[in-house]
């Protein structure tokens, strides 16, 4: 009895030595594991699209009775294939009956999900597979968000990003007259951090950003959406030398344009058609610009408060300067691209019927 | 008095269209469990039949469900109403107008007509009590105009029922 029992303890041993931090031990003896099994994508998180956290529960008979097998959390998983993952885990516990398997069990999962390891289903705003085939036999790409594994038809969740996008603009507007800089903080906040619209877990708008720079909307945009100018920005904007400043530019462009002269990103290869979009943890560049860009702006109101987690504030001055040709440039895209803005404007908030007085 | 008022008259979307097509085929292949689609050619209104969870209070009775869709749906909330006769439930007025967060404030995209159905019988089937709510006399006074339930500011407070 007692000889046993060792060897079941040796062998919860080495179910920790193979899956190390990924293995919790609830309880020694008789074994209750919660082990967290990925797919085998060599480590790299953006090739995963499913894992699992099994529990794996024995009582003093095991391995004479085979282990309780369940699933305590997990990713990317439907019902189905939640389903299939247990059923045939069981299977193989009966088949290795009286051996000892706790190792034998979590390769097993492993397998599965190395197996499972692509998105299924629908997107959930459009409600068309996800893996759509066109005429052309290439596929819409999608993204999926890291805290969840949901995925979504990269086209179908920007548009989505862009509605709530202008609802905060809107409810801006109409409560402008207190907004403090506390509240602006507070609606910051709320601008960088999302729920999923399927599980409402939250996410970071960085988990998005990338996509937008990819979906063939200019960088400059999302974050064109956000910008709030007070009225001096707007009358400076507005006035008659910025006016004649801008046509002159225009005018050059266009010169250059015609001239071929203009190196220009050549937006309709950005995203081709099945390209796969890793969801990569690190910001892109134009991310972490647009979230610079961001913090700067909100500056004119609350100069103290938002410099806190940007660490390149010490060239703030030439960074102004920067700002403000990039929002020329702006202002230039806005022109080049009209196909942007109605695709914008699209979704605002229409009023509602309002009652009879 | 019967709420009639839609949200919006402004013609469906080209994507709010396709989403409602999809989800209608999804409807036929596998309706929710408890309900009918009353077939008409108005993509935009749509009159759902529910009949009462066996076990609840209110088994074997039929109520009928309104849900009209905004322009922008799914980004913004269908208006769901149960028509007249509106069952006897603390979250729901003798207007039909339904007392429930996912119609408002919590409303996401990734819901259809389906898990709204779904969840308004999970909210029949758990009442113990078949009443109306405290406020019902004053809450469809304001609403005479056949105003729209969108426009109420809800208080969700009872997550029991």
């Amino acid at each position: 009895m007692a000889a046993e029992e060792q060897e079941v303890r040796m062998e919860v041993e080495a179910v920790q030595a193979v899956y190390g931090d990924d293995c919790e031990i609830i309880h020694d003896f008789p074994p209750h594991l919660h082990v967290h099994i990925t797919p085998r994508t060599a480590d790299d998180s953006s090739q995963q699209f499913v894992e699992a956290i099994l529990g794996i529960l024995c009582d003093a008979q095991y391995p004479q009775k085979p282990p309780h097998v369940h699933i305590v959390d997990s990713k990317g998983l439907d019902e189905n294939r939640e389903k299939h993952l247990i059923t045939t885990i069981e299977n193989k516990a009966k088949e290795l009956s009286s051996c000892l398997m706790l190792v034998a069990l979590c390769e097993e999962a492993v397998e599965l999900l190395s197996d499972m390891n692509h998105p299924e289903g629908n997107c959930p705003f459009c409600l068309y597979p996800l893996l759509v085939e066109d005429q052309s036999g290439t596929f819409a790409p999608f993204m999926k968000l890291m805290s969840c594994y949901h995925c979504f038809h990269s086209e179908c969740i920007i548009r989505w990003w862009k509605w709530l996008q202008n609802e905060i603009i809107d409810s801006k507007q109409c409560d402008s007259t207190i907004s403090t800089s506390a509240g602006n903080q507070r609606e910051m906040e709320q601008q960088q951090q999302q729920n999923c619209p399927v599980c409402r877990k939250l996410f970071d708008a960085k988990d998005i950003e990338h996509i937008l720079d990819y979906a063939g909307t200019n960088s400059s945009q999302p974050t064109d959406v956000i910008v709030e100018m007070d009225g001096d920005e707007r009358k400076f904007l507005e006035c008659e030398s910025e006016n004649n400043r801008r046509q002159q530019f225009e005018s050059l462009l266009k010169l250059q344009q015609e001239n071929s002269g203009l190196i220009e990103p050549r937006k309709e290869i950005v995203v081709v058609p099945g390209m796969y979009l890793p969801t990569t943890v690190m910001p892109t560049l134009a991310a972490i610009d647009a979230a610079d860009e961001q913090h700067l702006d909100s500056g004119s109101t609350a100069p103290e408060a938002v410099d806190l987690n940007i660490p390149s504030n010490k060239a703030t001055t030439s960074k102004h300067r920067d700002m403000n040709t990039r929002r020329k440039n702006r202002n230039h895209s806005s022109r080049r691209q009209p196909n942007v803005y109605p695709n914008r404007t699209q979704w605002i908030k229409k009023e509602a019927v309002s009652s009879d007085p | 008095m019967t709420s009639t008022s839609s949200p919006s008259r402004k013609a469906l979307s080209k994507i709010a269209c396709n989403r409602l097509q999809k989800e209608l085929v999804e409807w036929q292949v596998s309706p929710p469990a408890g309900f009918k689609h009353k077939v008409t050619d108005n993509l935009q209104r749509w009159v759902v039949e529910v009949v009462g969870a066996p076990g609840t209070l209110y088994a074997s009775e039929t109520y009928q469900l309104q849900v009209d869709f905004p322009e922008h749906y799914p980004m913004e909330a269908p208006q769901v109403i149960f028509l007249h006769p509106a069952p006897l439930h603390p979250h729901i007025y003798s207007n039909g107008h339904i007392c429930l967060d996912i119609l408002y404030d919590s409303w996401s995209p990734a819901m259809t007509v389906s898990s709204v159905c779904i969840s308004i019988l999970s909210m029949l089937s758990s009442s113990t009590v078949k009443q109306r709510p405290a406020d019902n006399d004053r809450y469809v006074k304001n609403c005479r105009n056949g105003r729209s339930p969108k426009e109420t500011r809800w208080w969700f407070h009872d997550d029991k029922v």
